[in-house]
């Protein structure tokens, strides 16, 4: 079975097979993927699966990365955090070391292609140093919001913007005005990766049992970094509000190492003191590859929180409606595209919002109910890996196709 | 009966490009929809059904809804609403009209309503990219048999989009039928669609329920269940 025959079992045959039809313009062409690493991290999660089913849709993908010296890295880490807006230190020489690492990495692969995807900062100066001529076309893709970065580092980013034809954005609220047309592709999950897989019961109850978690209670779940932007803290004083209405009711924060974010341990310190001896709140760090303990409390869940004050495009969010899940979320970044009042779950602005969203959807198990197959469809049509691809196979068109709409022969 | 050649059944999908430029403000909105390219009145007022599947929306563009949601201007929300678009020749015609409703109601206003951060308007645009699925109908009951597992992205594309490339009040549909010489209730009955008014799928309900009641002698027909 290929890998796009596996996906039709969850999406459906005739939208794989519109998938084949719409990318077959696209046979043979040559389409190098470049990002800074091979592992870990969200772009190589995306790249794991985009490069074999580009391949299946008949494209010639391959997949290279930039590496430097671990100074480099430093560098790198910095350009990632002023995108969002965080104070950085850089010197003059940090930004010369950024340029020099593109530049060697454009002499050593051989990027030969109809289109290259660069991917985020690292790279971005790559296209400056590669021969003319031995790329069709230039792709930025920016996974980070990037509507208020650091002036000084933008400006040194920005420098690169005139080397490519076309940008790509996860959503319209992370853009900033750019020279050159600006796609927009949200990200996406993957349904059968092991966060998202179903799951037996008895793996899942065996999940709870390890974590000390009550099978036979009702569960509120939030996974998220320990991060202030997450506000666990709120989630925590939600809770409280709720207990005395809900007695058995359990909260687990679920969540794994900050490693961008040197205040993340001092968050996790603040949240275990705040959950002080409470044992039915669960405090969980796990490890970053705790894929399937993440998927058994999601699907416990008889509510999903993502309360934050400060989002990217939340795909815990995504995760939860793909699983059925009412949703009730801060009223921030992409949980704004994803949650819906009444549709989906509630957005909301305080703890106490929460909690009240919580009460209402505890007290409806009809509404709860519908409102998670509801979030299961919305996620299935719009968040699958295979909306994610169609988007490129979009884009490619377009690009292969200026003026205004395109007709594929 | 007429003797056309069958019906080529076609999907498509939009290619969404930000411009960069978002609202916070009705003055802002404004300057916007007099100033912005024609492809973005276009998404924003007409294309954005192909992202609303579960009457999320109280509004059928997404002025309106921003007016309605982050503004929290209801009034000039169901103005903007009532607006449709199918009803003007061009672009200009129904920039010309939104600038008149927005203007209207920011003249009678002591304050100028403003949205939250986080809550802007973000300027949008599409290219529209069509493909023919390859499937062909060459009777009307094999068309009424199609109707419910047509993807959402066909029914756009004939229905609204038919209407913007045919540069007249008719989808592609019951044009078709009509070139069959199909029964005219049925070809009637399908032109009086209020589709601006309807997401996708409460559109597909009603298509389906239009060939239900015109064509009930067809055994394919009785097979197609809303």
């Amino acid at each position: 079975m290929t890998l796009l025959e596996r996906y039709e079992e969850v999406v459906g045959h005739q939208e794989v097979q519109r998938l084949r039809q719409l990318a077959m313009p696209l046979a043979g062409r040559r389409v190098i993927h470049v990002n800074s690493t091979r592992t870990g991290g969200g772009v190589a999660e995306i790249l794991g699966w985009m490069i074999p089913l580009m391949k299946e849709l008949g494209l010639e993908a391959r997949w290279e990365v930039i590496s430097g010296p671990p100074d480099f890295s430093r560098v790198t880490k910095s350009f990632h955090n002023a995108m969002q807006g965080l104070p950085v230190s850089l010197k003059h020489s940090d930004f010369e070391l950024h340029r020099e690492v593109n530049r060697e990495t454009a002499r050593r692969l051989d990027l030969q292609a109809d289109v290259v995807f660069v991917h985020d900062p690292q790279p971005i100066y790559i296209p400056e140093f590669t021969p003319k001529g031995r790329v069709g076309r230039w792709v930025w893709r920016c996974h980070i919001d990037a509507s208020r970065p650091d002036r000084t580092v933008w400006k040194h980013l920005e420098g690169a913007i005139p080397h490519y034809d076309a940008t790509i954005f996860s959503m319209a609220a992370f853009t900033r005005p750019l020279s050159r047309p600006m796609f927009l592709i949200p990200p996406s999950i993957d349904p059968l990766s092991d966060k998202n897989c179903p799951m037996t019961e008895n793996e899942r109850l065996e999940t709870l049992t390890r974590l000390g978690i009550d099978p036979d209670r009702p569960l509120l779940v939030q996974v998220s970094r320990f991060d202030r932007f997450k506000d666990p803290l709120g989630v925590i004083a939600a809770y409280r509000l709720l207990k005395p209405y809900y007695p058995p009711l359990q909260l687990a924060l679920a969540g794994g190492p900050a490693e961008d974010d040197p205040e993340g341990a001092k968050v996790l310190r603040e949240v275990v003191e705040h959950a002080g001896d409470e044992k039915d709140i669960k405090v969980l760090m796990l490890p970053p590859d705790a894929h399937r303990t993440i998927n058994a409390l999601q699907r416990s869940a008889i509510i999903v929180l993502q309360k934050s004050i400060k989002e990217g495009f939340g795909l815990t969010v995504t995760e939860a409606l793909w699983k059925g899940k009412p949703v009730i979320g801060g009223a921030c970044g992409g949980i704004t595209l994803q949650v819906y009042d009444y549709h989906t779950g509630f957005l909301v602005h305080s703890p106490a919002g929460a909690a009240y969203r919580v009460r209402y959807l505890l007290r409806y198990t009809d509404k709860r109910q519908r409102m998670g197959r509801t979030g299961h469809e919305f996620a299935r049509e719009h968040f699958l890996l295979i909306r994610h691809l169609r988007d490129y196979v979009k884009m490619l068109l377009c690009l292969e196709n200026p003026g205004t709409d395109v007709m594929v022969a | 009966m007429g003797n056309p050649e069958p019906f080529a059944l076609f999907d498509c999908g939009l290619a969404r490009l930000a411009l960069g430029q978002s609202c916070s403000n009705l003055r802002e909105l404004l300057a916007a929809v007099r100033s912005a390219p024609d492809a973005v009145l276009e998404h924003h007022m007409m294309r954005c059904v192909l992202e609303d599947h579960f009457e999320m929306h109280e509004f059928p563009n997404d002025l309106a809804r921003w007016c309605w949601d982050s503004l929290g201007d209801r009034v000039l929300a169901e103005q903007l609403g009532l607006v449709d678009p199918y009803h003007h020749a061009s672009i200009a015609s129904l920039r010309a009209n939104l600038v008149d409703v927005i203007e209207e109601r920011l003249w009678g206003l002591d304050r100028v309503p403003w949205c939250r951060p986080g809550l802007e308007l973000h300027l949008v645009q599409s290219r529209l990219v069509a493909y023919d699925s390859g499937e062909r109908f060459s009777a009307p009951v094999e068309m009424a048999e199609a109707i419910p597992r047509l993807s959402l992205r066909s029914l756009f594309y004939h229905v609204h989009e038919s209407r913007r490339r045919r540069k007249a009040p008719s989808d592609d549909f019951s044009s078709w039928l009509e070139e069959y010489e199909a029964d005219a209730a049925l070809v009637a009955a399908l032109r009086a669609i209020d589709f601006y008014f309807l997401n996708l799928h409460q559109l597909r309900s009603e298509f389906i329920e239009v060939f239900r009641r015109c064509m009930p002698e067809s055994p394919l027909v009785e097979r197609v269940t809303p």
